[in-house]
């Protein structure tokens, strides 16, 4: 059936992504050098939805500064959720605003317009809700699913078992009488989650759809994640700047100097400056705004917007968050390393590190692999770093 | 200050002005009104005093009020208070003709007392009210629409920028003289504006009109005429801001909107024109600027702050600056030779003291130069020279993210005007801490404490802020940002001047905001001046780098980053604007729209 309008879910922190989400909500994080929400919205557009209804809340203004009123041309409405109390709660702050069948996305999970389409086709009326479902080995890590037919017989968050192979993609759509199931669905924990609304759907008999779609899924649970997502973004070219060789993309206003190697695939901003020297990529991108010295190697890895990096750092597997400030001669050498998130120890994790938001890495640092460095952390030049670096902790010699 | 708009399309023209008039509410918003070309039954007007919404509720309430040809008006009263008489459109006795204006008409006097001596009727206070009657004695006397417009138009003198309808016509015909006007071009529709912001959701194909011309508009297309009544092929220009940048996206005022806007609209203003691996700045537009032997700032309001800051970086460097109130410019005006450049900061371009002073220059020999936000406007229009400041579309009546831009554009213009030569070092300090002013402001929204240290501070007498050098403007800057948006007193000063006068308006009633930054003489002197209030039992909150000690006289302190001293006015600048719009939110001020005021004043 035609459907015109989408509620996006962006309102999350993601906390297994802190540092990096201190100052942004997890949408707003890089997929190769623009926001993940920013491909969401493209297959959206691509899809003809005309009315954006995004539901924010964490770091709120990140979002709406980004993406003012419209994007592409279709209006967007802002709905706050002042506290997150699950997908379901977030669904239901759009609720006066939608009174005919729509889309839910999750503003953190990369989508095609492909699927998007699917989506729209496979749904009709008869439907209480239509949800997107791709084979995936990882679907016993998010929402799995069991079809007979296409009809969805069980929706199961994070079963930690094998037999699982559908992953549901998390695109729904929805009659407006979600609203009220919603409403009527026993919070967990305090929350309301818009799975366990399904699952009570498909309990009752229900009627939920499961379509088989195509095109690309990338989400990111963990920092290391992002890289991988950089890498699928880049190699379908999702990126804004103009081509200029195979696979590299650099902004008209980035300035590389002559002597500067690009190894693709490879995405370089806006005002970006790469000095001489310098050898980027392969599987890199960097932001706008973002100077590079001479000397720097940066390979597998994201190099936030306004960032400084000064001659001869060496960064491999390297996450940076916005406007760090990277010393001459620091080296990340890259790993696998077990990475501490939250209470967990990630075993041989593929990550060099991560430096959030402003942190300041004085000169000649060398930093272990897995190491976690809080936004504002600064680090006094000719240190060693491992671990997890607090917000705003100084590390002395 | 007023903003018309009109338009001609295939199906309603209603829905268009009034969405044409809340985009130009900025302007004017003391009362609004259209007029409808409805063929057969004649000429509709509906006006209303008040907010649009009032004129909104009565035009959906009469569901008949549809035509394909319109005109509206939003008003910013000059002559005669806000009342449905005195808003705009006006007619003719017969209602035959309606018409709007922005603007001033000087001889309204004279054409009043000349109409009335005929048996003329008035029916309002406003100068504007002698266009209809004109016209409709020029009808009389057997002219065509066109010819008894342009015979109207060819009586008045002053500025304006004017848009009529006559019965049997479905045509709208429209002039200006010293007030903005545009006309847009889209899919079998066209449009006029004071402003683009008002038709840019229907095209972004727009012409510019120059002085005394006048274009003809039809269901059919437009024609222009040069002021000898010859047609001309006017270029159709492709405006680049989108209509998506003049929504609220998603906050409750579009100040706080561009506030926040500021690490964007600045990477904007830099971008192409600093580059760090040479180590160069330069301005595209300015390649062919002679260096000047003196320079002056003509400037209003909070640009009048910006043309200051200029003015002290330029003399730093040895070269003769001042910067001068523009209404003030033409009342003494300061010599100039043609090696003179005299730079004209106006947001908007259609400031009418600014455009007044800059004429003034230019009749006695100067070089101009435009710093502004609007392609296309007046000022880049007239002047020899034009730099852009790129902010984007600013709605909010209180300017911010265009005084930070404004800032960063002198910055941008000083170094183009002193080139690199011998100063290598210098610039390149410049272009890392102008590269870094996005972030900084950033970090400033992200961590500010504004908010709470306002709630310490309702309820007091007076506000003062004082800086010294180029905190000074600051310091005027965010008292006057102060007083127009939370209406409470505020007085900005130079530290300095505290003790010769001001001193004795300080009481434990009296919050003072002091700018410091550094620990160079400069903050310590200001220190000095922290204490005198201090011992006044003043409260002082600080806007301090937290370099030097300042901290410790201070009750509150609002933090911001370390960075070179010419980029740390504008870090400063953003707490004070943040200070100002919590305290008016604060108060439950009309914070996008205070009282009295206008966006872009085009009278002088």
């Amino acid at each position: 059936m035609n459907i015109h309008s989408a509620v996006i879910l962006a309102a999350g922190e993601g906390a297994r992504l802190r540092p990096l989400t201190k100052y942004r909500p997890k949408p707003m994080l890089p997929a190769g050098n623009r926001p993940i929400l920013e491909h969401v919205l493209d297959a959206l557009v691509d899809a003809d939805i005309t009315d954006l209804h995004l539901v924010v809340g964490h770091e709120r203004d990140r979002v709406q500064n980004h993406f003012g009123s419209q994007y592409r041309g279709a209006p967007i409405t802002y709905h706050v959720q002042d506290k997150q109390l699950g997908s379901g709660h977030a669904l239901l702050q759009a609720r006066d605003a939608i009174d005919e069948d729509f889309l839910v996305l999750n503003g953190d999970e990369i989508v095609a317009a492909k699927t998007v389409q699917q989506v729209i086709d496979a749904h009709t009326t008869t439907e209480t809700a239509t949800l997107s479902v791709i084979e995936s080995e990882k679907a016993a890590e998010y929402g799995a699913v069991r079809l007979k037919d296409n009809r969805v017989t069980e929706l199961v968050e994070k079963p930690r078992n094998k037999q699982y192979h559908l992953l549901n993609r998390g695109v729904y759509a929805f009659g407006p009488s979600i609203f009220a199931e919603i409403e009527s669905t026993p919070r967990t924990d305090g929350e309301l989650s818009i799975t366990d609304t399904i699952s009570r759907l498909i309990e009752r008999d229900a009627s939920v759809k499961g379509v088989r779609t195509e095109g690309i899924w990338s989400a990111a649970t963990y920092p290391w994640d992002l890289l991988s997502v950089a890498s699928d973004v880049l190699s379908r070219g999702l990126v804004n700047e103009p081509e200029v060789a195979p696979q590299t993309y650099v902004a008209d206003t980035a300035h590389i100097h002559e002597d500067a190697t690009l190894h693709a695939p490879v995405v370089i901003g806006p005002d970006t400056t790469i000095g001489p020297q310098a050898v980027i990529g392969p599987d890199t991108a960097i932001g706008q705004n973002v100077t590079i010295g001479a000397g720097s190697v940066i390979e597998h890895s994201i190099i936030d917007a306004d960032s400084r990096v000064d001659p001869n750092a060496t960064l491999v597997q390297t996450v940076t968050g916005q406007a760090v400030d990277i010393g001459a001669g620091v080296t990340a050498p890259g790993g696998p390393a077990d990475v501490r998130v939250q209470n967990t120890i990630h075993e041989n994790a593929t990550l060099g590190c991560v430096i959030a938001d402003r942190a300041e890495i004085g000169g000649a640092t060398t930093i272990a692999p897995g190491a976690l460095l809080g936004p504002e952390a600064k680090i006094q030049a000719g240190g060693y770093v491992t671990g997890n670096i607090n917000e705003g902790a100084e590390v002395r010699r | 200050m007023c903003g018309i708009i009109g338009c001609i399309n295939r199906d309603d023209a209603v829905d268009v002005l009034l969405n044409g008039l809340e985009n130009l509410e900025y302007r004017g918003y003391d009362s609004a009104g259209i007029a409808l070309a409805m063929g057969e039954a004649g000429t509709a007007v509906m006006k209303k005093e008040g907010r649009l919404k009032h004129l909104e509720e009565a035009v959906r309430a009469n569901p008949t009020l549809q035509a394909r040809t319109g005109i509206g008006h939003t008003r910013w009263s000059t002559h005669g208070p806000p009342s449905d008489a005195n808003s705009h459109p006006h007619t003719d006795e017969s209602g035959r003709v309606a018409v709007v204006h922005n603007g001033i008409i000087e001889n309204y006097q004279s054409l009043r007392d000349e109409l009335e001596a005929r048996g003329t009727t008035f029916s309002s206070d406003t100068d504007s009210e002698v266009v209809p009657h004109l016209i409709a004695e020029h009808l009389n006397e057997g002219k065509s629409p066109r010819e008894a417009f342009e015979a109207a138009v060819k009586r008045v003198d002053g500025s304006y920028a004017l848009a009529a309808i006559i019965d049997g016509t479905d045509q709208i015909f429209t002039t200006r003289h010293d007030s903005p006007l545009v006309l847009g071009v889209g899919q079998d529709a066209y449009y006029l504006a004071s402003d683009v912001p008002a038709f840019l959701e229907h095209t972004r194909d727009v012409i510019y009109l120059d002085d005394d011309e006048l274009a003809v508009l039809s269901p059919d297309g437009y024609t222009v005429y040069d002021p000898h009544g010859n047609q001309v092929q006017k270029e159709v220009n492709r405006v680049e801001w989108s209509a998506e940048q003049t929504g609220k996206s998603g906050y409750d005022h579009f100040m706080l909107k561009e506030i926040n806007e500021q690490p964007t609209s600045l990477r904007q203003c830099l971008s192409g024109r600093v580059d760090e691996l040479e180590g160069t700045i330069e301005v595209e537009e300015l390649d062919d600027l002679p260096v000047p032997q003196q320079v002056q700032f003509v400037a209003c309001g909070t640009s009048y702050h910006a043309a200051l800051y200029g003015a002290h970086l330029l003399r730093q460097s040895g070269v003769p600056a001042s910067a001068y109130l523009a209404s003030e410019y033409a009342t003494s005006p300061a010599p100039v030779t043609e090696d003179s450049l005299v730079v004209g900061v106006t947001q908007s371009g259609e400031t009418a003291d600014t455009l007044s002073a800059l004429r003034e220059a230019r009749s006695r020999g100067a070089r101009t130069l435009a710093l502004t936000n609007v392609v296309g406007s007046t000022a880049s229009r007239e002047c020899d020279h034009t730099v852009y400041i790129r902010a984007g579309p600013e709605i909010g009546v209180a300017a911010t993210k265009t005084f930070s831009s404004q800032l960063v554009a002198l910055d941008l213009f000083i170094e183009e005007l002193l080139g690199s030569e011998g100063r290598n070092e210098d610039v390149r300090d410049l272009i890392g801490a102008l590269r870094s002013l996005p972030d900084e402001i950033q970090q400033v929204l992200d961590e500010t404490n504004a908010k709470h240290i306002v709630d310490e501070y309702v309820d007091k007498d007076a506000f003062f802020f004082i800086g010294r050098g180029l905190h000074y403007p600051v310091a005027l800057e965010g008292a006057l940002k102060f007083k127009e948006i939370t209406y409470e007193h505020a007085e900005g000063f130079a530290a300095g001047e505290l003790k010769h006068g001001p001193l004795a308006l300080v009481t434990r009633n009296t919050p003072i905001f002091a700018i410091v930054t550094g620990e160079g003489e400069q903050a310590r002197k200001t220190i000095g001046n922290v204490k005198e209030v201090e011992a006044r039992d003043a409260p002082v909150i600080a806007v301090t780098d937290g370099v030097s000690d300042v901290e410790r006289y201070a009750d509150h302190t609002l933090s911001i980053p370390e960075t070179d001293p010419r980029t740390a006015p504008m870090l400063a600048n953003v707490q004070l604007q943040l200070v100002s719009y919590h305290m008016a939110n604060h108060l439950g001020r009309e914070i996008d729209k205070p009282r009295n005021l206008a966006k872009s004043v085009t009278v002088e």
